[in-house]
């Protein structure tokens, strides 16, 4: 890490990067309407993972978080598979699960230093991250436009309809959870490499459900509530650092203000996939209102 | 007896029973190109559990659901509603957060077989024209952009039938479409039930409302206590002794 007030700024850069990959990495998995309390776990396989390939194997570090991130996403699928069979407050329990145990199984590996924790990983720097950023969001943007969207709107609003219209619904929910799991990993990836040492604590529960409250916290409906949570989140401590020992609790308590005044997330409105263009045309020619810019068609 | 066409579902001896409760006892029909079947029975005879087990929602326990002579039996729903059945709900099932136009896309074939092919395209215009001549069909089209859930009972109706011939299916099940409806909303549903016939090669419709059944139907099939009890033409059925007996002697719930 770079020394200094550029220091700094590379870390906020860095860290708001990470967060907001692990926050759409959330998203992803709830646009089939899955909460996943599992992604911090991905991120510690995806970290461990490519540290290994670029420690050990001397596997240059795109290629390998890229490796990570694709195997991860494989094991995402194959966990997923039997989780994604249960639903609501048992999948949470199921994704608690999954965090918890993948913490245990790093730290008893003795390969990758077990507790004492694993270090040698260099390379990764905060542009890369803005890019990939900038890369996952443009994605998510266009699948938030595309017919898929709808596909996944409707998989989360009402499964078993989503079936009886021909969707597989199983599918759908595997390749979303495998996508979030690969995300994760990525994210992870790049973030072990920036921190140049991982300890198996670092990815205890409260990770993932820190990761889980950026995506509550800014809103579930659309792409731009997660990263505008996780900025947020990650950013705010930084603001009331001159509180000093009161900090975590004025974080707290930011939290619950923020839930109690916007209890849907800040930023709900959630984007159409698809509009009558020519219906819009003929409500302009005359004097009815425009019905496409009413606010009930934006919820 | 009219002349038939060809079997388009076949029901062979369909059973189901929920922890020893009998819904279904052995019910055996079949249902012919080009016709409306009526499916009445009181409370709790079994009809939309049929229709639940038909579209693949719950498992038979014994019995053969034959389609165009396939056995389609224990398919789950997806594969069924890609083969062609299609339906609605008796407690209205819509995506409310979703507008009345994508309610209907959602259901295009093409996207919902194949769903990652789509991601990085955008609705493609000749969908949405499709979709909007299912709207214009159900007297929709000038809802297209509101959300679903601000339709008004009698137009949401409308729409989950619309949505379920977006996938242009062949047989549609309706349950229960008149289910809370004034006499002019059910004359109206009549007629745009009759508007869907030409769409689908068979209608079965579970209702309550025997003007309406007598109206459209071409034959009734009777169900009381998960059993068959009659089946023929509406006309002669509605007449039969055991019918009568079913609805006056069993049934003396409010609905």
């Amino acid at each position: 890490m770079v020394q200094g007030d550029a220091g700094v700024i590379q870390d906020y850069v860095m860290f708001t990067g990470v967060n907001i990959l692990l926050a759409w990495s959330v998203y992803i998995i709830l646009l089939s309407g899955s909460l996943s309390f599992g992604n911090g776990a991905f991120m510690a396989i995806g970290a461990y993972l490519s540290g290994v390939l670029t420690v050990k194997f001397a596997v240059p570090l795109l290629i390998a978080v890229l490796v990570a991130g694709i195997l991860t996403g494989f094991f995402g699928v194959l966990v997923g598979f039997p989780a994604l069979r249960t639903r609501g407050v048992y999948l949470i329990l199921v994704t608690v699960g999954i965090a918890a145990s993948v913490r245990t199984a790093i730290e008893a590996i003795d390969y990758v230093g077990g507790v004492r924790g694993f270090g040698g990983l260099a390379g990764a720097n905060p542009w890369q991250i803005a890019v990939l950023v900038a890369i996952v969001g443009g994605v998510l943007w266009m699948v938030s436009r595309s017919p898929l969207q709808r596909i996944l709107d409707a998989v989360r609003e009402d499964e078993q309809v989503a079936r009886a219209l021909g969707i597989n619904v199983v599918q759908v929910k595997l390749v979303s959870f495998g996508t979030g799991a690969a995300l994760a990993a990525i994210a992870g990836g790049f973030y072990g490499h920036y921190m140049m040492f991982l300890r198996p604590d670092e990815f205890d529960i409260m990770l993932s459900v820190y990761i889980v409250f950026y995506v509550i916290l800014g809103g579930t409906n659309n792409l731009w509530g997660p990263a505008l949570g996780a900025a947020f989140l990650t950013l705010a401590p930084e603001f009331i650092r001159g509180l000093d020992t009161w900090r975590p609790t004025v974080y707290g308590l930011l939290i619950v203000l923020l839930l109690l005044i916007r209890p849907e997330g800040l930023l709900t409105f959630r984007l159409v996939t698809a509009r009558a263009a020519h219906l819009r045309r003929a409500t302009r020619d005359s004097d009815m209102p425009a019905r496409n810019r009413s606010p009930e068609a934006k919820r | 007896m009219i002349a038939r066409g060809t079997p388009i579902l076949q029901i062979d001896s369909l059973s189901k029973s929920f922890r020893g409760l009998v819904a279904l006892n052995a019910i055996s029909f079949e249902v012919y190109d080009g016709e409306i079947l009526g499916l009445i029975g009181p409370n709790g005879a079994g009809k939309s559990v049929l229709v639940n087990v038909i579209s693949g929602f719950y498992g038979a326990n014994s019995g053969t659901i034959r389609y165009r002579g396939r056995d389609v039996t224990g398919f789950p729903s997806h594969e069924l509603s890609r083969l062609g059945i299609a339906r609605t709900y008796q407690n209205i099932r819509l995506f409310r957060r979703m507008t009345v136009l994508e309610n209907v896309l959602v259901a295009s074939k093409r996207h919902a077989a194949k769903p990652f092919s789509s991601a990085f395209t955008v609705t493609r215009q000749a969908d949405i024209a499709a979709a909007m001549a299912q709207l214009e069909r159900m007297r929709l089209a000038d809802k297209a952009d509101r959300p679903a859930g601000s339709l008004a009972y009698g137009e949401a109706r409308r729409l989950e039938i619309a949505r379920a011939l977006a996938g242009e299916p062949s047989i549609l099940f309706l349950d229960e479409p008149a289910a809370g409806m004034n006499e002019r909303e059910t004359e109206e549903l009549s007629a745009d039930i009759r508007l869907c016939r030409a769409a689908v090669d068979v209608i079965v419709i579970i209702e309550h409302d025997m003007e309406l059944l007598r109206d459209l139907s071409d034959r009734l099939l009777v169900i009381a206590s998960g059993s068959k009890i009659a089946e023929g033409p509406p006309k002669a059925v509605l007449a039969d002794p055991a019918v009568i007996e079913a609805y006056l002697g069993a049934d003396d719930d409010d609905d």
